[in-house]
Parts: structure tokens; C-alpha cells; sequence
């Protein structure tokens, strides 16, 4: 039955080469796959080693047509009825301006030149669409949410034969080492006082890359190492998710647990039963979430879903270059906190030592490298020197951290408020940006109103644009420009307006938590609320 | 292709040095000038940080400056201020061809103020030094009584202000096209085509309530290479300390505030270009300690909730946190075999003689 | 040869002898501008450092402000800073170490400079009369741009491009000075043409241009006793035109008669312009403005940062370059890695120091198309010019398009395979180039030669070493001479 199988998946998708029978006379083989490069709805098939069928119809909303060809898989790109309706749902339903459903996405122009530039009719670019598009960007829900600020996660990376397609830029591997050495530093940005640790799947096998650690220097050191390789062999899904499970054995209960799975095939060579696998994963509290760079595979929607409590956002389908580096990235803020349950919340000890250099100029060895250092923090405890924070007293065991890796994390949890659009009729009580100082469009003159009339309709049309481009923090009341709008939610994460007014800052709902932590009411922030 | 690039002027780069914006906050908390003033008065202050603002744009004529007050209950621009920005702005139709501003409407104005010092005086520093006094003094006479009960000032606000504007400047100077890719909060590598760089002139402490926004402020200013310097006169500036570490800027406690100047044109005019080559003061020792939550004690080793992070100096009461009212467990999860006994001694030791020993962390050798 | 105008100033500034630095520095708006204009960053650095000590500081102090990696850089600024005359460094001595301390001069006027004050008017004396209405920017502009291009096309007719300059061609002063100066020279026809420095002229960026057409002026005058100028009030005068304001009406009275004489001929050059009928004030153009401004930054960065802030600031003095509209000095030339060229002009102008090296072969309305081809380059070479011209040419005009894309990708402006090909053209029949300098040869032992020749890569003359033969070549000698005499003293 093996070889059947073998001869419907060669028949599917030529690209995808058989794995050789011979090494992997043990395994049963397994595939997973269905549509290519289409980011809708998931109907696959999945072969089991039994050689039954069975198909896992994850979120389907059409029917399983068994005599599927080549053909018929173009055309249900275009058949199925409302293609937003059946797109994950993790990817936003307004992700791209243009229309994708007119022709197939291999028809559709990859060149950033091109498709990155809304252009309206009379070829004249449309930078209302792209503001619409960075401000789209910043949009989010800014509930506060509980989150888990401590994270255990384990990067795989596939390097399987998969891996050596081009259709992404230079070729997957390439980019995807790039975005993974990006995703490093960003993380250990977001989460300084987190753990990560680096997994790749080839031959099916998994390979450690890199340990657990706090540490992007390293984890950065050892992607560069895999840039000689070449991708070859075939994925092992199991094989890489019993890996993690034995890398975050360990991970104390307060953290979260989580793999961040980077899947280029569109099958697994698995030693066993990969539901058994799932199964204990759910038994660890280990989420996982993947990013597929071909198409929706059955086993990983159903992974994700079954390890993040029926959530499904956690899978998604690069559609292109950016949209792979957007949800890539997506994995470095904090996860959130779904149920009570899934971490248990505990008291941690800490140290927060000071800076000291050794006095009259001598070095000392830090304990943890045995390096020669004149600075360097002494345990509060044991008062053994380290040379780094964050990190574990070698002696003591003490977490030791600096005060600022914490207040790093703060912004997760007190995310700032959007802005609202401020509309023509309020304009007129600011001439200049509040933070920067750069003038603003003056209002139209009242005899103008007719000129105004005609143009709104086409200005309505970029949603989440403020016609005047002001934008109001509801808090402070003061307008912002489109720049400083952006850089204060995705980098300063503070309201220049409420933070230079003391007047402006509102009562807290949350009695307690103003007066235990005094900050972030002024940033507008709410309560943190439990999702879920 | 790279034996050919190996030789050395086969390349001509853009050698044009990125411009340096400077922003300085002053902290106008009339209280602390008060007390400083047998030694230093704010007038005073404010006519050394002039020569400080006159000795940056003389650098070059791409430097720019910012300046912005943090007051008691405010953060307000001196220069520029959005007053004379409005009164500058011409008419629409009096702009040229070349986008190039009218200025005629102005210099006829100063020339009524400034003819007779301007002739011995470079334009330039005329205006910012009329436009930073005329905006201190309206300060000033705008400040409440109710206002000086603040022995703090709104340094996070400041901060922000200034931030946001080295981020502007530095947009319009980079490509109007960066893709949208770029616009994400990533890493990049490439130099910032501005040089933007704080200085902080702190009389006050640190206001324990702008923790959270100051270091905001702070990790945005070190994502976007912006150096953040203090020169502290007076009062205890520890987030600061802390600001000026985590963004290589220049820490300098000034015992002797009369010489302002000198601590300014010494320590603080070498810009991030100039520091690649120059030793700047180290930090010794910098104070990493942090207050809790509960007490506001300032603390060395204390108790963090895994969710909300925040810090108790004792394990709280019912073993729930007091922010996010998380039950926390106090169980030793993480403890490691131990291969000593517990010993009642170290109880103490730990845990600020709270007598929990389950804190999570690893029993670890006894101390000698 | 080289494309940086400052270089030009300094080579001329070297020549002056120390007194004349010391009348130099008289004028706060002097010492401002030379300290802008024609330092490193590194020495600006060290001058405001030891601008407010009142003691001198001994050199090993110095030594301990640097990092041990940017010596080099820190020998090459004070150098600088000696030939200028802005610091003074005493003679070293068994006794007393080493110390530095900058000129008082220097000293006392750029503190008054900073801190305003004292009653030097060197920052110009605004006229007091009412300024004619129809002189505003655009105004100053434009007429800086057509008296300059008057220059310029005289320069460019003379190499045989039919020139369409609507202009009769500037004074005829101007037109002795440009003879005088040998940019261009009179052919025994009877015609003009150009010569190679008139190449190296017409490809500067305008900058660079003015000042190599001041220093010119100020040579002619220097060598006429009879004119009554002394350079270096002229050159003080030129300083103080620089820290003027654009658009603001100066008084003529309050100048010297020397300085009154000077006018006509700055009103030639395009750098002044003085109403009809109204001769008792002067405005400064952008051209004079501009003088202190670091050459390259005149450019696009500039703007930027004053498109960002200029809005905000009260009324501080706009950067734009040179042209309100000038397209030439904006940049507009985009080069491509296949050596096609494309330039965004309408300036006939530009279009002809185009077409001496660049097969231009399309014209729009707007902008003309061409490519970079061995003819053409060799062409160009076979007039005189050289590689380095036409590429410090193109880099000093490439587009901002350009500048912005090699910023962001830290890549050099130009195609480095363009660049290059441009050199292996010109290398072709070029296999040698000169350098002008010194031999230093017959050491008499090797410690002697060895620490001579560091002591030269130190301040950045070295041109070849041969340690076999104990044998060095530097383009200047003066340090190493003062450097030879004090370790011969010390022995």
C-alpha cells in the first residue's frame, strides 16, 4: 500500500520527490497535503501507513472530490465561494488591497515594485492606500491581555529537499535563515528574560541546532553555520516535536511552552503515530504554531489547533516574501494567556544586582566563564561576579536580572490605545503634530464645502485614514501625525501627549493596580483581562 | 569581480557625515532650581546650555537642535515651539517652485527685535537663544502654586517628545519608498541617516510613578541608536542612570554645579560620530536596584510574579498578587536536587527574613 | 585633483604664514567659519574641549582622550589643526612636558562668537532702510544662478560646444580673471580654450567652484600691490559673508573702504547683489551663504533635515542648495550599472559638461538619456580630463534618488563596476601617475628611518615606503622636517 500512496502523491505534486524506501524501511510514511500556495480553506488528504484514507476536513466548507487531478485542484482556487470566509483565520481578511481571486497566485506579479504600490486608475500612485495600509498595521486590539511574559520556545526549522524551492527569494532555506536571525534578535528584544532554542528537521531527523538559552549571540552564531548547507532529505514532524517536548521538559510551570514550527513540505516522514505525539503535547501544555511556506497541510492545521485550545490562528500560509517575514516576526510578541490553567502562575525569587567595575582598575574572573572582566554584577545572594544578565548565579542558582529586562516586557501587558481619526470639523483646534511639531493641513475653508463634498467619497474609501490626517489619543485629546501615530504604538509604546501632562492622567479602574505599580494609566491603558 | 574591489579608492561612497540632531530636556522643577540657586541659578543654567546649543550647530550647518522643558506637570517645547512654527508658516502661495520657505515675513520681524545684537552674533543662535527665553518665561508664569507641590517633573514625557522627533527627522531624510516591510520594528543594521541624541539636564529625582513609560522612552531610544546623556546637578536621577547605560550615553554627576558649562563642553560635546574615537567617562557603577511594588522599597533581591512582573519586596499576603491578583504558587519548582540539607540558618537569609523558602529558586550551597 | 573644495582652501590657508592667521582670527565670524568649514570632526571635537579651559593641558592628557585605535585619526586632526594656527604646542623639553593649548586669538573669538557679544560686527551690520519688495529668495536666486552660469558657460563655449547661453556672457573683469587664473587660455587663433584645470573647474560641484574661483581672485590681487586689497582682510570679508543671513539687507556704510571696494567685483561673481538704486545695502546670495557649508552637505541631506524641521523652526536660515530651482546642484544625474545615464535637467549647461564625457544620444523635455561608452571616455580623456574628474563629476551630481538607495544599502553611490570601468578606460593609456613630493632616503641607522617614516604615516603624508632601502616618499615635509629637528634636539 506504501508505494500507492507514493504513486497519488507523485501524481498530485510532481516537484515533491518520493523519499528513498530504503532508509526509511521503518518508517511509515506519511503525507499531508492539499492545495498549493492557496492561502483558503483546508481539505487534505491524509495517508495513513495502513494505506486507509482518511480525510481530515479541518475547516472545510466544501467536499472531498476523490478523483482530484491536477486541474481540479487549479480550479477550486477560484470555485470555492467566499474566500475570506475560508481563510484562516489568523491572516486578516483585508491583508491585501488588490483582489487575489481574479487568477491564480503564481500568475499574480511576485515584484514588490509592483504589487507593495496601491496605484489608482489614472496610474497616479495612491498614498492614501498606503498610509491606510501602515495604519492598518497598527490597528490592533489593545485589550490588555494576560500574557506569558517568560517563554520557553523552540524554533524548527525545516531544511528538508523542500526547503530548495525558489518561488520565495533567493530560496526558501536562504530567507528563511535570514528572517530566522531576525527573528532571533527581535525576540531576545521582546522577551529578554525568555529562553529559546533552535530545532532543524532533515534526513528525517531532527537536529538540535542550538540548546535552550538566553543568549541571541549564540543562537545567532549557529544559523550562520547552517548557511553552507544544503537543504536534502525529507521533514520529520514527530521527530522534531518529540525533540522540543524533550527540550522543554525542564521549562519550569510559570513559563510558557511553545514551538514555532517553519514548514516548507508538504508531507512528514514519521516514525509512528503522529496523534500520539499530539496527545502529549497537550499533556505537556506545549502550544505549537506553524508557518507554512506551501500550502495548508491537514496534520499541522490540526497541530496547531488541538495544541492551542481550538484556536486556529496559530496556522498560517506565507503568501509571499513580506507576508512570511509579518508572520514570522508575529511569534516574537508574548503569547496570550488563554486559560488559568495553561501555566500556573508562581512567585519567582530574583536578584537585581548592580553594576559594579572592580576597584583600582583590576579584572577579576566572572564566575560563569571563568573570563577575565573589570565589570560585572555580584550575586545578591552569594555575591558570585557574572560578566552578563540575564542569567542563573553558577553558584547560588539565583535568577539574576537587571530591573530594565523586566520593565521591557511591560509594554505587552499595557499595550498604548489606538488613536482615533480625527475628522475635518474637529481639525481645526491643531495646527502642528503635538510631538514633532510638523504642521498639519489646514482645515478647508467653509466656502469651500462643495469641493470637500465631492472629494470625500474617495477618500472614505482608505479606511482607518484620517482625512485630515490627524490622529487623537481619546485620553489626552491632543492630535498626532501619521508618523509619530506609528512610532509610538510600534516602538515608544508611550502617548507623548499623556505622558507630558500629569492633569490628563485618568483614574484607574483597577484601584489596586494603580496604586501597586503607579504606571501605565497615563498611557491609557485598561485592565488585564483573562481571554477566554 | 573582487579582486577588483579589493583596491582601495576604486569606490566613491557618500562621504557626507549623517547630520546630528541634538534634543536637550531641561528640567525646569522650580523647587530643585530654587534650592540650587545660591550655586546655580536657572538664567544662568540656561545661558551655559546656549553656548552648548551654539558650540553643536557650529559642528556644522546640517546639525540641528531641539529643546524641550520637562516641567512639574508638563513636558512643553522651548525650540522650536509650535508658536513660532505657525507664525513662520507662509501662505501657500508664498512658497516658491523649489519648496524653499519665505522667510522675508520673519527676518523683518527680528529685525525690529535683534538689529542692534545681531551684528555680533551668528543669526542662527540669535533666534533659538529669543525663542528659548520668550518660551521659559511664558513657562514660568503659567506655573500654579499648586503646581510646586511636585517635587518631580515629566521626564517620560520628555523623553517621548524628543524621540519622536529625531524619528521624524530621520524619516524624511531616508526614503520616502521604504517598503511597507521596512516600516516594521526591525533590527536594521544600517546606520540611522540621523544622528539623534539627548541630552538631559536633571535637577529632580526620578518620579517612581514614569518608571514604566521612562524606560519605554528608554529601549525605543536604544532601537533607534539614539543616545540618551545626563549631566545630573542635583537629586537622585536613577532611572536615568539606568537610561544613560542601556543606551551608551554619558552619565556625569555634577558635585560642582557652578561649572555647568564646563561638565557640558567637556563631557558631553563629542557626539556619537566623535565618540568612536574618543574614551567617554565609564559607568562604574550603575544602581540596578529597583523598588517594589508593595512598599516602594528599594530592593537587591525580591519576588516577581510570573505573570504581570511585578516586583514584591516579601511574598504577598494569601500568596496573591497585588496587581493582577494572580494566585501565585510559592511551591520550589524550580529547585534543584540539593545536595545539602536545609539548613533553618539560611531561612533567614533569603526572602528578607519573610521565612518562605519556596521561592522558585534553587537551594544552592549555603552561604560560608 | 581632488573634489573636495575644502582642500583647495586649505592648501591656500597652508601657504598663509602665522601672522596672517593671527589678523585672520581677529574676527569671531572668521575663526567660526574656519572652525566649521575646515576641520574634522574629531579636531571640532578637541577645539570646544579646550575652548573654555583656561590653562594649557599637556599633550600626554591629550593622548589619554583617544581611543588607542583612532591615533591616527587624532595625529591627522592636530596636524590640521597646527597648519591652521588654531592650536600651539610647546616645544618639548626635558623639564617640562609637552603642552597644548589653542591660539588666544582663536581662542577669545570663537568664545564671542558662541557666546555673542563684544562689538566686533563681524556678523555683518543689517541696513536699516526698507527692503525693496520685489527682492525676496526666488529673487536672490535667481540671479545668483544666471550670474554663475555666466561664468560657467564662458568656461564651457570656450572648448568648442556650441554654448546656448542666453547670457552676454559675464563681466569682462571676470573674464580676465579666468585668463589670469589659466582655466582658460588664449589659443594662438585668437579664440579661447579651455585648459585641464578648467576641466577640473567645470566639473566641481558649485561649492567648490566659487571658492576656486575666489581664491583665484584673491591670488591676482595678492600679486597686484597697486589694488590697495590685502588678501587677507578680503579673506576675513569672505568668511563674513558666509555667516550672513539669506534674504536680510546689510549696510554698506558700515563697512571699510577696503571691504566697499571689494563689492563690485562680489557682484560680478554673483556672491552679492546690490539694488540699482539703492547702493548703501547689499544682500548676501545663496552662493555667499553657502561658502562655510561642508561641500557634499550642501546637498540632499540638507534639505531633508530642513523639509523635517523647517516648518518648526522659528526662522532658522534655510539650507536649500544653491539653486531655487537649479536643478544642476540638486543632484539629477542617475547612473546605472549597464553605463546608461540619465540626467534630469533642462540646463544647456549641464547637458554640455554632459556631453564631454557621455555619449548623449536622447532629449526630452526634461532630461536627457545617454550611456558611458570607451569612446566617449576616451574622448573626454583625450581633452584633458581625468578619470577621477568625470567620476568625483558624477558622484558630486548623482541624483538623491541615488544617494538614498546607496544609504540605505551601504553601498557606494556609484556602480562600483562603472566606477571602475571608467578608471580601466582612462588606465588604458594612462599607465602612470604622479605625485608630486619628497624623497627622504640615506637614514642613518634604522630606528631613525623607522620612527620618521611612522611619524609620516601618522599624519597621513606617506605616499611609499621601502624598508629594504630605507627610503620614503611624502607628498609634504614640513612636519617631518620640524619632526626630523626636535628629535635631533632631544638627542
Amino acid at each position: 500500500m506504501i508505494s500507492a500512496a507514493l504513486s497519488i502523491i507523485t501524481a498530485f505534486n510532481s516537484s515533491a520527490r518520493p523519499p528513498s524506501n530504503s532508509s526509511h524501511q521503518s518508517h511509515s510514511f506519511v503525507s499531508y497535503f492539499s492545495r498549493i500556495k492557496s492561502p483558503s480553506i483546508t481539505r487534505s488528504s491524509h495517508f495513513s501507513a495502513t494505506g486507509s484514507i482518511q480525510f481530515a476536513m479541518a475547516d472545510s466548507d466544501g467536499e472531498y472530490v476523490a478523483d482530484m487531478s491536477d486541474d481540479d485542484i487549479m480550479d477550486h482556487t477560484v470555485t470555492d465561494g467566499d474566500p475570506s470566509a475560508a481563510r484562516p483565520k489568523g491572516s486578516k481578511p483585508s491583508k491585501k488591497k488588490r483582489d487575489r481571486n481574479g487568477s491564480k497566485a503564481w500568475e499574480q506579479s511576485k515584484r514588490t515594485w509592483e504589487t507593495d504600490l496601491p496605484e489608482e486608475d489614472d496610474g497616479m500612485l495612491n498614498l492614501a492606500g498606503y498610509e491606510a495600509e501602515r495604519r492598518r498595521r497598527l490597528l490592533r486590539d489593545t485589550t490588555p491581555l494576560q500574557r506569558g511574559i517568560i517563554r520557553h520556545l523552540v524554533l524548527v526549522l525545516d531544511m528538508s529537499f523542500a526547503m530548495a524551492e525558489k518561488d520565495l527569494l533567493p530560496t526558501r532555506h536562504r530567507l528563511t535563515l535570514s528572517y530566522a536571525a531576525a527573528f532571533v534578535r527581535e525576540y531576545f528584544e521582546q522577551n529578554p528574560i525568555s529562553q529559546l532554542g533552535i530545532v532543524g528537521m532533515r534526513d528525517g531527523v531532527a537536529v538540535r541546532i542550538s540548546d535552550m538559552g538566553g543568549n541571541p549571540a549564540e543562537h545567532l552564531e549557529r544559523l550562520r553555520e547552517l548557511e553552507g548547507q544544503d537543504p536534502q532529505g525529507n521533514p520529520s514532524l514527530q521527530n522534531a516535536l518529540e525533540m522540543c517536548r524533550g527540550a522543554l521538559f525542564h521549562a519550569p510551570s510559570h513559563g510558557t511552552r511553545e514551538v514555532l514550527i517553519i514548514y516548507g513540505a508538504l508531507l512528514s516522514s514519521d516514525p509512528g503515530d503522529i496523534h500520539d505525539t499530539i496527545s502529549n503535547l497537550i499533556a505537556d501544555r506545549i502550544r505549537v504554531s506553524v508557518v507554512g511556506l506551501s500550502a495548508q497541510v491537514a496534520i499541522c492545521a490540526e497541530l496547531c489547533s488541538r495544541t492551542n485550545a481550538g484556536d486556529e490562528s496559530q496556522y498560517n500560509v506565507a503568501m509571499d516574501e513580506t507576508h512570511y517575514k509579518e508572520l514570522f516576526l508575529a511569534a516574537t510578541t508574548p503569547p496570550v494567556n488563554r486559560t488559568k490553567e495553561q501555566s500556573t502562575s508562581s512567585l519567582l525569587m530574583m536578584g537585581f544586582p548592580s553594576r559594579t567595575l572592580a576597584p583600582g582598575g583590576t579584572t577579576s574572573y566572572c564566575a560563569c566563564h571563568s573570563k577575565p572582566c573589570r565589570e560585572g554584577y555580584l550575586c545578591t545572594r552569594c555575591s558570585a561576579k557574572v560578566c552578563r544578565l540575564p542569567s542563573e548565579c553558577p553558584a547560588c542558582g539565583l535568577t539574576l536580572i537587571l530591573s530594565t529586562h523586566l520593565a521591557r516586557s511591560y509594554h505587552h501587558l499595557f499595550p498604548l490605545r489606538n488613536w482615533v481619526e480625527v475628522p475635518w470639523a474637529e481639525a481645526g483646534q491643531s495646527t502642528a503634530c503635538f510631538s514633532c511639531q510638523s504642521p498639519f493641513q489646514e482645515p478647508p475653508k467653509p466656502n469651500r464645502e462643495k469641493g470637500k463634498d465631492e472629494a470625500a467619497p474617495a477618500k472614505a474609501s482608505a479606511k482607518g485614514v484620517s482625512e485630515s490626517g490627524r490622529y487623537k489619543c481619546q485620553v489626552c485629546g491632543n492630535h498626532f501625525c501619521i508618523d509619530c501615530d506609528v512610532f509610538a504604538h510600534m516602538v515608544i509604546h508611550n502617548c507623548p501627549g499623556c505622558q507630558s501632562q500629569s492633569q490628563a492622567v485618568p483614574v484607574g479602574v483597577d484601584g489596586v493596580m494603580a496604586e501597586a505599580n503607579g504606571n501605565g494609566h497615563a498611557n491609557g491603558d485598561g485592565v488585564m483581562v483573562i481571554d477566554g | 569581480m573582487d579582486a577588483v574591489d579589493v583596491s582601495e579608492h576604486y569606490e566613491v561612497t557618500s562621504v557626507d557625515s549623517p547630520p546630528s540632531l541634538l534634543s536637550i530636556v531641561i528640567d525646569t522643577n522650580p523647587r530643585a532650581w530654587a534650592a540650587l540657586e545660591s550655586r546655580l541659578s536657572l538664567s544662568q543654567a540656561l545661558s551655559n546650555i546656549l553656548v552648548f546649543v551654539n558650540a553643536h550647530l557650529a559642528f556644522s550647518n546640517t546639525n540641528q537642535v531641539a529643546v524641550i522643558a520637562a516641567h512639574v506637570n508638563r513636558a512643553v517645547w522651548l525650540y522650536p515651539t509650535a508658536a513660532a512654527a505657525a507664525a513662520q508658516k507662509p501662505p501657500a502661495a508664498a512658497r516658491d517652485h523649489s519648496g524653499d520657505v519665505q522667510m522675508q515675513d520673519v527676518s523683518a520681524e527680528t529685525n525690529n527685535s535683534s538689529s542692534s545684537a545681531s551684528a555680533n552674533k551668528y543669526p542662527q543662535f540669535a533666534q533659538i537663544e529669543s525663542s528659548v527665553f520668550s518660551s521659559i518665561q511664558s513657562l514660568m508664569a503659567e506655573t500654579t502654586v499648586q503646581d510646586l507641590d511636585q517635587y518631580t517633573t515629566q521626564l517620560s514625557g520628555a523623553l517621548t517628545l524628543a524621540l519622536c522627533r529625531i524619528n521624524k527627522a530621520s524619516q524624511a531624510l531616508s526614503s520616502s519608498d521604504t517598503t511597507l516591510s521596512n516600516a516594521a520594528p526591525v533590527n536594521s543594521t544600517a546606520p540611522p541617516p540621523v544622528k539623534g541624541r539627548i541630552v538631559v539636564i536633571s535637577v529632580s529625582d526620578s518620579e517612581p510613578s514614569q518608571y514604566i513609560p521612562t524606560m519605554n522612552a528608554v529601549f525605543a531610544a536604544a532601537h533607534n541608536q539614539v543616545a540618551i546623556d545626563t549631566i545630573a546637578l542635583a537629586g537622585d536621577s536613577t532611572f536615568l542612570q539606568q537610561a544613560c547605560f542601556n543606551t551608551n550615553g554619558i552619565f556625569l554627576k555634577a558635585s560642582n554645579p557652578q561649572g555647568l558649562l564646563t561638565y557640558l563642553m567637556f563631557g558631553l560635546i563629542p557626539d556619537t560620530e566623535a565618540r568612536e574615537s574618543i574614551i567617554t567617562p565609564a559607568h562604574d557603577t550603575v544602581d540596578f536596584r529597583t523598588a517594589c511594588f508593595c512598599h516602594g522599597k528599594v530592593i537587591d533581591t525580591g519576588f516577581v510574579c510570573s505573570v504581570c512582573l511585578s516586583i514584591f519586596c516579601e511574598p504577598p499576603e494569601n500568596a496573591e498578587c497585588l496587581t493582577c491578583g494572580t494566585v501565585l504558587a510559592l511551591g520550589n519548582y524550580g529547585a534543584k536536587p540539593a545536595v545539602l540539607p536545609r539548613k533553618k540558618k539560611k531561612k533567614k537569609k533569603i526572602a528578607n527574613g519573610s521565612g518562605r523558602e519556596e521561592t522558585g529558586s534553587a537551594t544552592g550551597t549555603p552561604k560560608p | 585633483m581632488s573634489n573636495n573644495p575644502s582642500l583647495h582652501l586649505a592648501e591656500y590657508l597652508e601657504r598663509l604664514p602665522g601672522t596672517t592667521f593671527k589678523k585672520l582670527y581677529q574676527q569671531p565670524s572668521t575663526a567660526f567659519a574656519i572652525f566649521r568649514r575646515m576641520l574634522p570632526h574629531l579636531a571640532k571635537t578637541f577645539v570646544m574641549r579646550m575652548l573654555f579651559m583656561p590653562h594649557p593641558m599637556t599633550l600626554n592628557d591629550l593622548d589619554v582622550w583617544v581611543k588607542p585605535e583612532a591615533k591616527r585619526n587624532k595625529d591627522q586632526s592636530l596636524s590640521i589643526l597646527r597648519g591652521l594656527h588654531i592650536v600651539q604646542i610647546s616645544a618639548p623639553s626635558k623639564e617640562k612636558p609637552q603642552e597644548i593649548q589653542l591660539m588666544s586669538n582663536f581662542k577669545r573669538s570663537l568664545r564671542l562668537a558662541l557666546t555673542g557679544g563684544g562689538n566686533h560686527n563681524s556678523f555683518g551690520v543689517p541696513s536699516s532702510l526698507l527692503i525693496p519688495p520685489e527682492i525676496d529668495l526666488q529673487f536672490l536666486d535667481r540671479y545668483a544662478r544666471k550670474k554663475w552660469e555666466d561664468v560657467l558657460h564662458f568656461v564651457v563655449s570656450s572648448v568648442g560646444y556650441k554654448s546656448v547661453g542666453d547670457g552676454s556672457g559675464p563681466n569682462k573683469g571676470v573674464k580676465e580673471l579666468l585668463i589670469a587664473g589659466r582655466l582658460v587660455d588664449r589659443r594662438p587663433s585668437g579664440g579661447l580654450g579651455i585648459t585641464q584645470a578648467g576641466f577640473t573647474f567645470l566639473l566641481q560641484e558649485a561649492n567648490a567652484q566659487v571658492w576656486t574661483l575666489l581664491l583665484l581672485w584673491l591670488d591676482v590681487l595678492g600679486n597686484n600691490k597697486g589694488s590697495g586689497l590685502d588678501p587677507v582682510d578680503m579673506l576675513s570679508f569672505l568668511f563674513m559673508l558666509a555667516s550672513l543671513e539669506l534674504g536680510r539687507a546689510y549696510d554698506t556704510n558700515a563697512l571699510t573702504e577696503e571691504r566697499r571696494n571689494m563689492l563690485p567685483s562680489l557682484v560680478d561673481f554673483g556672491l552679492i547683489y546690490i539694488p540699482q538704486h539703492k547702493r548703501s545695502m547689499f544682500f548676501p546670495t545663496r552662493l555667499a551663504t553657502t561658502l562655510t557649508s561642508g561641500g557634499n552637505s550642501l546637498r540632499t541631506i540638507s534639505e531633508g533635515v530642513t523639509a523635517a524641521t523647517q516648518s518648526a523652526q522659528a526662522s532658522q536660515q534655510s539650507l536649500g542648495p544653491l539653486s531655487g530651482g537649479g536643478e544642476q546642484q540638486s543632484g539629477s544625474v542617475v547612473i546605472e550599472t549597464n553605463y546608461r545615464l540619465y540626467a534630469y535637467t533642462q540646463s544647456a549647461l549641464q547637458i554640455a559638461v554632459l556631453a564631454l564625457f557621455a555619449k548623449l544620444n536622447m532629449r526630452f523635455p526634461d532630461m536627457v538619456a545617454g550611456r558611458l561608452s570607451r569612446a566617449s571616455i576616451r574622448q573626454a580623456i583625450n581633452f584633458g580630463i581625468t578619470a577621477d574628474q568625470i567620476i568625483s563629476y558624477l558622484a558630486a551630481h548623482a541624483h538623491e534618488q541615488m544617494h538614498r538607495t546607496a544609504a540605505l544599502t551601504n553601498k557606494p553611490v556609484l556602480p562600483p563596476t562603472v566606477v571602475d570601468q571608467i578608471r580601466l578606460w582612462q588606465l588604458e593609456n594612462e599607465r602612470m601617475k604622479t605625485t608630486s613630493g619628497f624623497l627622504f632616503r640615506d637614514f642613518t641607522d634604522d630606528k631613525d628611518y623607522l620612527d620618521t617614516a611612522r611619524f609620516s604615516e601618522e599624519i597621513g603624508v606617506l605616499v611609499w615606503r621601502n624598508d629594504h632601502a630605507r627610503m620614503f616618499f611624502a607628498n609634504k615635509h614640513e612636519q617631518i622636517k620640524d619632526f626630523l629637528k626636535t628629535r635631533k634636539r632631544a638627542e
